[in-house]
């Protein structure tokens, strides 16, 4: 049945996503909602919450702020709170309540910029869709707003887009990939989102390329390239060394995928790298639950948008092994070929 | 003493990297001057509505109160072998995943996704008795209720649920029950957990009463199992004491409709209890929980005397007592922090602390006109013990070398001083009366003895 979950919570929602490429930049990120969304953002969704303090806020809204459209409170909240506080940047992010209500993000913005002296940003989020279509808007307007001004590019510098818990095969990717980067000859990683902060999106034209390492980045990527002439190239630095490492954790061996079939489940860009590893020792099918950009896309790559079709699939097709994130095995408790585990945080919560 | 909002200052770069900016501190006010402000003049600072609701850590419980405990979602599972079903958008139901992963809700929760269209065209609400049906079909054995969560998508389209609930259970003959996860009227007349305690005591029956049976309403979890109430229940005559946590059953908790009255030990179970005393005739009598001795025992002796009785308590006081002393003669002059992340009202545990001659330094709380009754006598005996607001937002500048603690008390207070000695004070069992006092101590001096704190003793 559409939109029905028997075995399955929820994946991360864009709202979160959104949160997650801000998280680190050192602004005010104002959640437009009435405490719950906020909670599950930072409770659930955003594992640097609990490592550090972040400038995360709800609008605390209330049923008769709702009914009544009382954008003003909003805004005379985020400007108290914007004198109390030392911030970059000010960013609303939308839920399901302003979504309900209409809200006009465009006004929102014009009348906390008439209020407020910081650079602000809305992105409209509804709670409805995909944490990967909230980092997409987010991504967007983070460039857009901040990286202004073009700059003289820097050799061997290289920038990396689409870098957020959620996309993230492990909280040591930011690293792992510089280092892989540099044994390639880079000499700085701008890791945006995740190391990187306001300061180097300001920067993002000195870069010699951007590497774009999840589908939500692209679009991002791309409005680089049009505006500053910066290439871009999709991958996701260490990919082959991810698979050995999760193979030898499980006591397998690259060897063990010789000849099978096999079903990769994690965000695009991670698990066509994965296939890309594999090779022709084995017959490859990407799937994710997110994003499947056409650009990205090989003939048979299936989007998943419901349970039932994932338990048909996996039913249906008797794949060899299945690489994805552990708990998606509670929705195919008969399937008896080797389960790789990827943590995709989106999806459990968990990496 | 007053630290009052500083100057804005907009050029300052944000510190993000836990470090303090020295020029900015968390707003804090004395509970010298509250007292003297008094409760018509809170300082907006500690009145969540007037401001931006900081996200920490310390905060997690108020935003999101099922991440943490009892929220809504676990709470509406507290019927003996009943099911959930969310029909809310995926973002509400993101957090249930850890829920789901533990053995007592496993195959209790269902989610049925709303997208753009349903918001426009209302059309899941024809979904639900499909799904509620298709739920049924695929569990090894029928739940005995179905609970249908919505959440404030529904409360702004202004949905009527318990018509759709009357569809669905058609299809399946087994109750089905909205449960109103309602974020938006948390502070309203009817906020969700009190709605919530409603609705899971709704499906009780009018029966034929048993004088010698009660219930005790507030919690989804029962008491401490050492807790005096059952004895001094059983010294009043009463036989049968029944907990929705301790019901076996669902036959068990339709029996919960024989008691004689109910005992009330949350304010937040009020309305249920109004509810039971209209539909059922089941008069209630409502209980404090608190941390003073002599409080407790004036209050079993008043609720004794109401109902004729009388009660011997004192072995209960002096054990309560006992572990008082233990704690103080080895750790004399020990100073709290006091968080509201707890089963305490934080204001009533810090008289409590300061009347056994302890010190408080700090209090995290909201406070509401109800603690004014403690924030006065907190003044009188510690003038200069700070409140802080969890959720105001320069807590985001609290620098935990600024605040002076032997022991934290709660999650939030823990958050601020995360080298400090911590009891949690949360867990779901609930503590109450004498054996919750005693508990609690016990758990402080074993909380200083394993942080290698030296004792006087």
């Amino acid at each position: 049945m559409k939109g029905l979950r028997k075995y399955l919570a929820p994946f991360a929602p864009d709202q979160s996503g959104a949160s997650a490429v801000l998280s680190d930049m050192g602004g005010i990120i104002v959640i437009c909602d009435a405490g719950g969304c906020a909670g599950n953002i930072c409770g659930f969704d955003e594992p640097r919450w609990f490592m550090k303090k972040s400038a995360i806020f709800s609008a605390g809204l209330r049923d008769m702020d709702a009914i009544l459209g009382r954008d003003d409170r909003l805004v005379e909240k985020l400007a108290l709170a914007a004198g109390k506080i030392d911030a970059e940047f000010a960013a609303i992010i939308g839920t399901p309540v302003p979504a309900v209500i209409g809200t006009d993000y465009q006004a929102l913005k014009r009348m906390a910029q008439k209020k407020i002296d910081l650079p602000i940003m809305t992105v409209d989020t509804d709670g409805m869709e995909l944490y990967d279509a909230g980092e997409e808007k987010t991504w967007l307007e983070l460039f857009r707003t901040f990286a202004g001004e073009k700059l003289p590019v820097v050799k061997n510098r290289v920038g990396i887009i689409g870098a957020t818990p959620l996309e993230i095969h492990s909280m040591n990717a930011p690293a792992e990939m510089e280092e892989t980067l540099k044994e390639q000859g880079v000499e700085e990683v701008f890791c945006y989102g995740m190391g990187a902060g306001i300061k180097q999106v300001r920067e993002a034209s000195s870069v010699e390329k951007n590497l774009v390492i999840a589908p939500a980045g692209l679009k991002a990527a791309r409005l680089l390239e049009e505006k500053f002439g910066t290439p871009y190239e999709v991958c996701y630095p260490g990919a082959g060394k991810i698979l050995r490492d999760k193979l030898a954790r499980q006591g397998f061996s690259m060897d063990d995928l010789t000849g099978k079939k096999i079903l990769i489940m994690h965000q695009q860009v991670l698990a066509n790298e994965i296939r890309k590893e594999i090779g022709d020792r084995a017959v490859c099918t990407a799937a994710t639950w997110f994003m499947l950009k056409k650009e990205l896309k090989s003939e048979g790559d299936i989007h998943l948008t419901e349970e039932d079709q994932f338990t048909e699939l996996i039913s249906r097709e008797q794949y060899d092994v299945i690489i994805g994130d552990e708990i998606l095995k509670n929705a195919v408790p008969g399937f008896e070929g080797i389960y790789l585990k990827l943590p995709h945080f989106a999806v459990s919560g968990k990496l | 003493m007053c630290n009052i909002d500083k100057k804005p200052d907009m050029n300052g770069t944000c510190s993000m990297d836990g470090k303090t900016d020295k020029d900015r501190k968390p707003y804090w006010i004395s509970a010298e001057d509250l007292a003297n402000r008094g409760k018509d003049q809170i300082p907006p600072e500690l009145i969540s509505n007037t401001h931006l609701i900081y996200s920490s850590p310390a905060t997690l419980a108020f935003n999101s109160p099922g991440a943490q405990g009892f929220g809504v979602k676990r709470a509406g599972l507290a019927i003996p072998g009943s099911v959930m079903l969310l029909v809310a958008p995926g973002c509400c139901g993101r957090n249930t995943t850890l829920l789901a992963e533990m053995p007592e809700y496993h195959n209790r929760f269902f989610y049925l996704m709303m997208d753009e269209t349903d918001i426009v065209t209302g059309r899941h609400l024809k979904n639900i008795p499909q799904a509620v049906e298709e739920i049924c079909q695929s569990l090894p054995q029928m739940p005995s209720v179905v609970m249908i969560c919505l959440t404030c998508a529904d409360a702004l389209l202004g949905t009527d649920m318990e018509r759709v609930c009357r569809k669905a259970m058609k299809k399946v003959d087994i109750p089905v029950l909205p449960c109103y996860m309602y974020a938006l009227t948390r502070e309203g007349r009817k906020p969700p957990m009190v709605h919530v305690r409603q609705s899971i005591y709704s499906l009780l029956e009018p029966m034929e009463k048993r004088p010698n049976a009660v219930n005790l309403l507030g919690y989804f979890a029962h008491l401490i199992d050492d807790c005096e109430i059952y004895d001094l229940l059983h010294q009043m005559g009463i036989r049968k004491t029944r907990e929705i946590s301790r019901c076996r059953d669902y036959a068990e908790y339709k029996q919960m409709a024989e008691a004689n009255f109910n005992l009330v030990l949350n304010p937040e179970a009020r309305f249920a209890a109004q509810d039971m005393q209209k539909r059922l005739n089941i008069p209630s009598v409502e209980l404090t929980r608190l941390y003073q001795l002599d409080k407790i025992q004036n209050q079993y002796h008043i609720f004794a005397s109401a109902l004729g009785t009388t009660i011997e308590d004192q072995k209960y006081y002096d054990a309560a007592k006992e572990a008082i002393d233990v704690f103080g003669r080895a750790y004399p002059g020990t100073v709290f922090s006091v968080g509201e992340g707890c089963n305490a009202d934080p204001f009533e545990l810090s008289l409590a602390f300061l009347r056994y001659g302890f010190r408080v330094n700090e209090i995290f709380g909201t406070p509401t006109a109800d603690n004014f009754v403690y924030i006065k006598k907190i003044a009188a005996l510690s003038p200069e013990t700070k409140i802080y607001s969890n959720l105001e937002p320069t807590m985001l500048y609290y620098d935990i070398s600024e605040g002076e603690a032997d022991v934290t008390i709660g999650r939030d207070a823990a958050y601020y001083h995360p080298g400090c000695p911590n009891v949690e004070w949360s867990e779901d069992v609930q503590p109450f009366g004498y054996a919750g006092v005693k508990l609690l101590f016990e758990q402080l001096l074993a909380a200083l003895q394993g942080a290698g704190k030296e004792s006087a003793v």
